[in-house]
């Protein structure tokens, strides 16, 4: 048997870098996009038109109640039969972890949207501010703050489950780290590896939501 | 019109489902009048209040503003003039102040979003009222930094940045620690003085005493006794009201 190596991992630091790149842009992109649509579905998801409410809630739930990896494979094979061209890894592994960005995320709205006191739109009824004003100036500034604790945390959840897409064959960290184990025979070293590197970037965003919700709380504690 | 009154409440009904609040309350205010309301717990002065305000519907009954139809109900739906809805305001019992903005922002986000104030003209105007309330200092602290007092009377300088012709005022006082209640009191006994009429209600007789031009005992959804403070509090003629305030007055000793 093979004595423990720490240093192994270290002769493929570049590769690894070029993984945690492609986790990190993806995980980013995915954020950006899932934030939007999760919004836009939090607002769907309140319409007073019946059918678009069913379509949002059945979108959330599907995609909040099956395995990642299942969509990801879904989307994966699904993707080109819709659109009728092959969009390339990238571009499906996008729309999937949007997707699954977007519904999670739509649920964090939908709870800070509530959490607004009522009070705040008597107040704004007794000040003549109406319509998009208050949509646009109270709403949605307050659901935004409200929401950036769990936001963060969203965002950790999406970057610890982008290491689904090397499942697909992208070239994530994931990917490359398991590869090189299976090339070197070192699974141990390279996962340990792969699990440090995945936790250095994970640990403190996870500090840092602490840190930002018990700030937003003190603001918020009117 | 000099002889309209300023408010007039007629024949009001209201409901919560079963639940009957107004039986044809009937109310009018001069343009000097300070009304306070009181009644007991439960018995709709929050409701009233919210109505005038124009945040409620109603089930019968018309109110007039300067002798012009301000809430009516008409049909199956309550229609409320949104003109003259302006120039009423309200001060709530938990301050409600926008907790994402700073205090001038707070003053100054209804003047200009709403009634197309300019921003340093509305900022100048917040500064004054600040001033006037000692609160100058605090105008770019986070409502969260203040007392609760000082809470208080910023919203209270919200509600007057848009120059209202009447101000509301359900238990402002309530949630306030008894130390601070003084600085809130102060500032209503000076608009008071300065002649803004009001429509106040507070479970605080000594209070309601000093700031009332007319007290309205209010009960069973209809109004028991309505008359001068030294009449209602002191000397009711009603043996409903003289039951209440007996009460009010026993706990307080
Ligand atoms: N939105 C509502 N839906 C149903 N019932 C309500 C609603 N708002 C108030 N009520 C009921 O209407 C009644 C009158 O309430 P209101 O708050 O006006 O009383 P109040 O005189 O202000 O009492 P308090 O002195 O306790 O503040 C109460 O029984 C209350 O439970
Ligand atoms: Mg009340």
């Amino acid at each position: 048997m093979m004595h423990f190596d720490p240093m192994v991992p270290f002769k493929y630091w570049d590769a690894l870098l070029i993984g945690l790149w492609m986790s990190l842009r993806l995980t980013l992109i995915c954020l950006a996009l899932g934030i939007a649509l999760g919004f836009l579905t939090s607002q769907a998801r309140r319409s007073r038109f019946m059918p678009l409410r069913a379509l949002a809630t059945f979108y959330v739930e599907l995609f909040r109640g099956t395995p990642v990896l299942i969509q990801l494979f879904w989307i994966f094979y699904c993707l080109p039969l819709l659109l009728g061209f092959e969009p390339g890894n990238f571009a499906s592994a996008v729309v999937a972890l949007t997707l699954y960005a977007g519904a999670i995320t739509s649920e964090t709205f939908r709870a800070s949207l509530k959490s607004i006191p009522r009070e705040q739109y008597d107040t704004c009824r007794a000040l003549g501010i109406t319509g998009m004003s208050l949509a646009l100036w109270v709403v949605l500034p307050q659901a935004l703050l409200r929401a950036i604790p769990t936001l963060l945390s969203n965002a950790v959840a999406l970057f610890k489950e982008s290491a689904l897409i090397s499942a697909v064959g992208m070239a994530d960290l994931m990917f490359i780290g398991s590869s090189i184990s299976n090339r070197t025979g070192r699974p141990v070293e390279m996962l340990t590896a792969i699990a440090v590197i995945y936790f250095a970037v994970a640990f403190p965003l996870t500090r840092i939501v602490g840190r930002v919700e018990a700030r937003i709380l003190r603001r918020l504690a009117v | 019109m000099a002889q309209d009154k300023l408010l007039k409440i007629h024949n009001l009904h209201k409901s919560y489902g079963d639940l009957e609040i107004f039986k044809g309350l009937t109310l009018s205010m001069d343009r000097g009048d300070r009304l306070v309301i009181i009644g007991p717990s439960g018995g709709g002065k929050s409701t009233l209040l919210r109505i005038v305000m124009g945040l409620e519907d109603i089930v019968g009954g018309d109110i007039y503003m300067d002798g012009k139809p301000y809430i009516l109900r008409d049909g199956a739906k309550t229609k409320i003039d949104r003109k003259l809805q302006a120039r009423v305001g309200m001060v709530f019992q938990h301050y409600t102040l926008f907790p994402h903005l700073d205090i001038l922002r707070n003053l100054t986000l209804a003047p200009v979003k709403t009634r197309g104030m300019s921003r340093a003209e509305a900022e100048e105007k917040a500064m004054g009222l600040l001033t006037r309330f000692g609160l100058d200092a605090k105008a770019h602290a986070y409502p969260s930094q203040l007392s609760g007092g000082q809470k208080q009377r910023v919203a209270i300088a919200r509600a007057l940045m848009l120059d209202p012709d009447l101000l509301l005022f359900d238990e402002v006082t309530s949630a306030l620690d008894p130390e601070l209640v003084a600085e809130v009191e102060a500032v209503m006994m000076e608009l008071a003085e300065a002649g803004m009429p009001m429509m106040i209600v507070t479970h605080d007789m000594h209070f309601a005493r000093n700031i009332a031009s007319r007290v309205v005992f209010a009960a069973g959804g209809v109004v028991v006794e309505d008359g001068p403070p030294e009449q209602v509090l002191d000397a009711p003629q009603v043996a409903r009201t003289r039951e209440f305030v007996e009460r009010v007055f026993a706990k307080k000793r």
